[in-house]
């Protein structure tokens, strides 16, 4: 599946990358553009793919088959143009915990090429963007959570790459890191660079992401903004029926009801994307009730990319 | 490529120093156990040496010594003659270590002596045999001595007889006999590995060699630290070849052991009075033991999934070879299967080759245990590169 060629050259650029592994199939046919200054969000359960992919875009894992260009160079193993011009952030915490912050940065920063004093100018700056300026002497390893996570992204950034690979950076940070950290990617996205950002969150998808792909089974089922996303499911209505008993069962029961679309189950809830749930709540309740099961909360709204992602997946997204 | 590899070692140099442990592997420990042991361990036990003499002479000096000295120092218990056909069997039986030591006496020996010119007595002795060596050259050298006077006696004698000597002539004699301080040289030759450093040198290179095989770990297992703590996706995705990992990592360890080594070979002939003989021979040795460590440990670091594996693995392979090859007390020269062991062990080729060195003092001859010790290394590093190619990158 590949996008929309956009007004820019991308900076990235893959198609029709396939990897697998032992015979069995990581990823299948994924294809999908960034263009300058552009977030572009991948979801996908686990073992959906994500890691798979962005190893191969960043020059770890060579493609069985399909091509992938980061500002205009062909990535490989062994490219080093076009690796110079990634910057990324592993999902595991990458940084040395015996070093000091800016030891890992001054580390990086040479392996990626940068002179003496660029490189110490250049750190400097990275320190400032990350808010590690007055720990910069500190080791690593003595610092929180959500610090060692500004300097694994700091390290990625540190070379001024043309595309960043942020593969889930909030994982396990405080609300205030977090928040640090979408800021930050904000506004390297509107300094003109590209990322490639993986999550679980879907709020974080939604508000850094201009396009989404979702991810599932090596393959990627889904692509566009948000809005054409939810729009996939039509003018329907999400229900979500808090179930105590046999919930499968209750789901089930509710696949049954007209108009109901698909009917999944979250743990005890049972979820249900229908047609006219306003009309049609009282049958989901009769039904569920001649499972033997009751129910304890009903909530009814509109889909978002969370449902968008269930419905496409069948799985939670947080699974 | 060779950049990378640099800075990578840099970086990793940097680590270890921060990381105590490194030099407790590297000097601490190996020092202080060379100390402990060679305090409290006598150089050997004294006991009877069982010797044997091949009389190639049959001259009255070289009856002298064998039936004269000989037949003395055995009734004094001091050795316990065996007798063998001719020197090819004398070699045999030193060499295997069925007897300690072996004098050899060359034709024409009673006939150079009496013609004051210089000769010598061989005196073989079998690997480990320290102090029966040491027993064995002072017979030898009490006997040339006595030689030396009884040549100057039948000079004078002969001087005598063919004109009656005056004054002048016996000062001359006496002169003469004090130029010729010894008429027979003693040559000592080494069978095998006759381990003639001291014990204190002898921990010192064994301790040396030991730890030599914790300290180049922390190099190697780096890679698996690499893959456990998330940075090697990071050094991977980084503009340099997926060589220079290897290269930098492998660098390290060897600059780690090289350092200890030296360290440790100048530390404990400063401290503690060691000798391991002429430097250059040192050197390569040290080198090829280093090398052979690193085979060690690649090949454990391609089966170890985690550092910690690869620590307990290395930890249980330094022990046996060090074991085997007599790190921390010499192989007995009678026990024949150890010998024979030894030989598969590096560091018993490392202390082979230190104890030719020491015996000759001709660097070249560590030659042949260095290029076993590297041979090792090979064997072991061959099935490493293979199955670190199999393997996925990270």
């Amino acid at each position: 599946m590949t996008t929309t060629p956009s007004a820019t050259a991308p900076v990235l650029s893959c198609e029709g990358l396939k990897k697998s592994y032992g015979g069995q199939p990581a990823v299948v046919e994924v294809g999908f553009d960034i263009a300058p200054g552009e977030t572009f969000g991948l979801l996908g359960p686990n073992g959906a793919g994500k890691t798979t992919t962005i190893s191969m875009i960043a020059g770890l894992l060579r493609p069985d088959a399909g091509s992938i260009t980061v500002a205009g160079e062909r990535m490989s193993p062994t490219a080093a143009a076009a690796k110079g011009a990634v910057g990324l952030v592993p999902q595991d915490l990458a940084i040395y915990p015996d070093l000091s912050a800016r030891e890992n940065l001054t580390f990086f920063g040479r392996l990626y090429g940068l002179a003496k004093q660029p490189l110490r100018t250049r750190t400097d700056e990275v320190l400032e963007v990350i808010g590690l300026t007055d720990r910069a002497g500190d080791r690593a390893g003595e610092f929180s959570g959500g610090m060692k996570r500004r300097l694994n992204i700091g390290i990625g950034l540190l070379h001024r790459p043309r595309l960043l690979i942020l593969d889930e950076p909030t994982v396990g940070v405080d609300p205030q890191s977090r928040n640090a950290i979408l800021e930050s990617v904000e506004q390297l996205s509107g300094e003109g660079l590209a990322v490639l950002y993986t999550t679980h969150y879907m709020e974080e998808a939604e508000r850094l992401c201009r396009r989404i792909a979702i991810v599932d089974q090596g393959r990627l089922i889904a692509e566009g903004t948000r809005r054409e996303l939810v729009a996939t499911l039509g003018e329907q209505d999400l229900v979500r029926l808090e179930v105590s008993g046999d919930a499968v069962a209750a789901a089930e029961a509710c696949a049954g009801v007209e108009g109901v679309r698909s009917a999944d189950v979250e743990e005890s809830t049972v979820v249900c994307l229908m047609h006219g749930a306003g009309s049609r709540l009282a049958s989901l309740l009769g039904v569920v009730a001649e499972q033997g099961a009751s129910v304890t909360g009903v909530e009814v709204r509109e889909p978002d990319l969370e449902d968008v992602f269930l419905h496409l997946t069948g799985k939670a997204l947080r699974h | 490529m060779v950049r990378a590899a640099l800075i990578i070692l840099g970086k990793d140099l940097r680590l270890r120093m921060r990381d105590r442990s490194v030099l407790l592997f590297a000097v601490v420990v190996p020092l202080g156990l060379t100390a402990l042991f060679s305090a409290i361990l006598p150089d050997d036990q004294p006991r009877s040496v069982t010797a044997a003499v091949v009389d190639a002479d049959g001259g009255e000096v070289a009856d002298g010594f064998v039936d004269g000295v000989l037949p003395a120092v055995a009734a004094d218990g001091i050795v316990t003659l065996v007798e063998v056909d001719d020197e090819a069997e004398a070699r045999r039986e030193v060499a295997a270590g069925d007897i300690d030591v072996a004098w050899l006496i060359p034709a024409g020996f009673s006939d150079e002596v009496g013609a004051g010119r210089a000769t010598e007595i061989t005196v073989l002795v079998a690997a480990g045999r320290v102090l029966p060596g040491e027993i064995a050259r002072g017979v030898a050298e009490a006997y040339a001595t006595q030689v030396g006077h009884v040549g100057l006696a039948v000079v004078t004698a002969a001087e005598v007889t063919g004109s009656a000597p005056g004054p002048e002539d016996v000062a001359a004699a006496a002169e003469q006999a004090a130029a010729t301080p010894q008429v027979v040289r003693i040559a000592q030759e080494a069978t095998a590995t006759g381990d003639r450093l001291d014990s204190t040198s002898y921990l010192a290179a064994g301790m040396a060699a030991f730890f030599v095989f914790f300290v180049t770990q922390f190099g190697v297992t780096g890679l698996l630290e690499e893959r456990q703590q998330g940075t090697m996706p990071r050094l991977l995705a980084a503009p340099i070849r997926p060589g220079a990992i290897h290269l930098g990592k492998i660098g390290g360890a060897f600059v780690l052991g090289l350092t200890s080594m030296t360290v440790l070979a100048v530390a404990s002939s400063a401290l503690l009075g060691a000798d391991w003989g002429p430097a250059p021979g040192v050197a390569v040795l040290v080198v090829a033991l280093v090398l052979a460590a690193l085979g060690v440990l690649a090949l454990v670091a391609s089966f170890a999934r985690t550092a910690e594996q690869a620590g307990n693995l290395q930890s249980a392979i330094a022990i046996v070879l060090g074991l085997l090859g007599g790190v921390f007390f010499p192989v007995p020269g009678d026990a024949e299967l150890l010998r024979i062991a030894s030989l598969l062990s590096p560091h018993g080729w490392f202390l082979r080759g230190l104890a030719e060195l020491r015996a000759t003092g001709d660097w070249t001859v560590v030659w042949p245990a260095a290029g076993a010790i590297v041979a090792f290394g090979i064997v072991a590093a061959v099935p490493a590169v293979l199955r670190q190619r199999r393997a996925s990158t990270w």
